[in-house]
C-alpha cells in the first residue's frame, strides 16, 4: 500500500453505468470463436487507475477523480475507490481477473498535469483495462481466463496481445498495487 | 475480357469503403462492397481482397482484434494461403491482418500495430507522410523500383508495427516483407516524429506475408489515388506533377501516387 514515506496508492475501478459494448461484443465474439470461450457466462468490463504519491484522504481524492474528465465522466460511469489491499475490488468472489495494459504506455501524462496543476502535488498516474471473466460451473476457470488473455492464433486469445501488451491475471481478491511498479528502495535502505 | 473482382470487405464500423472501390475502378479493376452478413462461402466468387480502414467493431478490445475472429477472416485465410490470393488491408483492415495472423503468417500471431509513440503528444495523428519502396515479392509494390518515394497521408492513433520477439522486425525487413518504409520527401528512412509518424519499428509502414500476395499497411492509398487529393504542402516530384495538372484543370482525373499500389494488384491479376 505504501512505498516511499508518506507515498501511497489507490486504486480507481471505472464502469460504465449501462451495458458496455466492448464487454458485450468480446463476450460474443469469445463464445462463438473460441474453445476457451465456450463456458464463459459473464465478461464484464473496468477501466483501472492507479495513483501513486502524496494522496489526500478517501473523499476528497474521490471528488478530485469526479471532478476531472481525465478520469471519468460522472454521468455515464461510476467509480469505486480502493484504499488498501484488505479494500474489496468490485468484482464477484467467483470471478477470473484480467488485467491488460500497453506496455510502456500506462503512465497518463496529461491526469498528472492535471492533478499537480489543481492539487500542486505531483503524483503517478497509471491506467490499464480489468476484465472480469465468469464460467460456468465444472470449467476449469484459472485456465480459460488464461487462454483467453493472450492473444496466440485465431482460435486462441482475445484481451492481451503480447507483442505490445501486458497481462496480469488474479482471483477475486486483487492486489494493490498491481499496476504500479514497487518503487525503487530508498536511499540506505535494506534491500 | 470483364475486369477482376475485388471484394471490399466491410465490418461494421468500417468508413472507407467507398473510396476503395472507386480506388479499384480507376485502376481498371471491378471492385464491390462485401458486408460482414453475406455468407463466408461467396468470398470464393472474387479474385482478390481489400480490408479498407475505419473502425471495425468501434476498436472494442483492440484495434482490429473482434473483426480478426470473425468467420470472414477464416476463409480469407484459405482463399489468401491455399489459393494464393491477394488481400491487402489498409489502416484498420492492416490491423485486422495483423490480429488474425495473417500479416506476417506463418505461425499464429507475431506482430502488433501498437499505440502510437510521437514524443510527448499521445492520440490519433492524421498528416501526409511519404514511404519508400524497399525489395520486396509483394504483388502490390513489386511494379516499383526500389527507393521509389510516395506522398501518401495516414490517420490513425495505433499503427506501430511492432513484435515482442527481438530481431523480429528486421529479420522480416531482410526477409522483403517490409515493402514500405516510412521516409523523408528525398527518400531517407524516417527515424523521428513526424516523417515516422508513430514510432514504428525500422519505421515500417507495411508489412507483408513470405509470399507477398498478403499486405497491411498503415498509409491510405485509396485517398491519393488522384493528383486532385493531394495536399498542397507535398514537396517533390509529385508536388510538380500537380501543380501542372492543376494549371490545366486536369488534376482530380489525373493519376496520383495511391494508384500505383492498386495498378500492381491489376498486373498480378492479369498475369494470374
Amino acid at each position: 500500500m505504501s512505498g516511499r514515506a508518506g507515498l501511497r496508492e489507490v486504486q480507481a475501478w471505472i464502469r460504465l453505468r449501462a451495458d458496455d459494448p466492448a464487454a458485450v461484443s468480446a463476450l460474443t465474439v469469445a463464445r462463438r470463436s473460441l474453445a476457451a470461450g465456450r463456458g464463459l457466462e459473464s465478461l464484464r468490463r473496468f477501466r483501472l487507475f492507479e495513483l501513486r504519491g502524496k494522496l489526500p484522504a478517501r473523499a476528497e481524492l474521490e471528488d478530485l477523480l469526479h471532478r476531472s474528465s481525465q478520469f471519468y465522466n460522472p454521468h455515464k460511469e461510476e467509480c469505486v475507490v480502493r484504499e488498501g489491499p484488505g479494500e474489496p475490488a468490485p468484482v464477484q468472489p467467483d470471478e477470473r481477473i484480467v488485467l491488460v495494459f500497453d506496455r510502456g504506455g500506462e503512465r497518463r501524462a496529461a491526469a498528472e498535469r492535471w492533478w499537480a496543476h489543481v492539487t500542486g502535488e505531483p503524483i503517478e498516474v497509471r491506467e490499464g483495462v480489468v476484465w472480469a471473466l465468469r464460467f460456468a460451473p465444472g470449467v476449469d476457470a484459472a485456465a480459460a481466463a488464461a487462454d483467453l488473455a493472450v492473444l496466440r492464433g485465431q482460435a486462441h486469445g482475445l484481451l492481451c496481445n503480447p507483442h505490445a501488451q501486458e497481462h496480469r491475471l488474479s482471483g477475486a481478491e486483487v492486489a494493490l498495487p498491481w499496476l504500479t511498479p514497487d518503487p525503487a528502495p530508498e536511499r540506505g535502505s535494506a534491500s | 475480357m470483364s475486369a477482376p473482382r475485388v471484394a471490399v470487405i466491410q465490418f461494421p464500423g468500417v468508413n472507407c469503403e467507398a473510396e476503395t472501390v472507386r480506388a479499384l475502378g480507376r485502376a481498371g479493376l471491378a471492385g464491390e462492397v462485401f458486408r460482414w452478413t453475406r455468407p463466408a462461402r461467396e468470398l470464393g466468387g472474387y479474385q482478390a481482397y481489400v480490408l479498407p480502414g475505419g473502425f471495425s467493431w468501434q476498436d472494442r478490445v483492440r484495434a482490429g482484434a473482434l473483426a480478426a475472429k470473425d468467420a470472414l477472416m477464416e476463409t480469407l485465410a484459405g482463399e489468401a494461403g491455399a489459393r494464393g490470393k491477394p488481400v491487402l488491408g489498409i489502416c484498420n483492415g492492416a490491423q485486422v491482418l495483423v490480429e488474425a495472423g495473417l500479416v506476417p503468417g506463418g505461425d499464429g500471431v507475431a506482430l502488433a500495430l501498437a499505440t502510437n509513440r510521437m514524443g510527448g503528444r499521445s492520440g490519433y495523428f492524421a498528416r501526409w507522410i511519404h514511404v519508400r519502396v524497399e525489395r520486396s515479392a509483394c504483388v502490390f509494390t513489386r511494379d516499383l523500383p526500389e527507393g521509389t518515394v510516395l506522398p501518401l497521408p495516414v490517420a490513425h492513433g495505433e499503427g506501430r508495427f511492432t513484435s515482442g520477439s527481438r530481431g523480429r522486425m528486421a529479420a522480416l525487413l531482410d526477409a522483403g516483407q517490409v515493402p514500405l518504409r516510412y521516409a523523408d520527401a528525398g527518400g531517407g528512412i524516417a527515424t523521428t516524429f513526424p516523417e515516422d509518424p508513430n514510432g514504428s519499428e525500422l519505421g515500417a509502414a507495411a508489412v507483408c506475408n513470405a509470399a507477398g500476395n498478403v499486405l497491411g499497411m498503415m498509409p491510405h492509398p485509396e485517398r491519393a489515388f488522384e493528383l486532385g487529393q493531394l495536399s498542397r504542402c507535398i514537396p517533390g516530384e509529385w508536388a510538380v506533377r500537380r501543380e501542372r495538372a492543376s494549371e490545366t484543370g486536369t488534376a482530380a482525373g489525373e493519376p496520383g501516387p495511391g494508384l500505383l499500389l492498386f495498378d500492381g494488384l491489376r498486373h498480378h491479376l492479369e498475369g494470374a
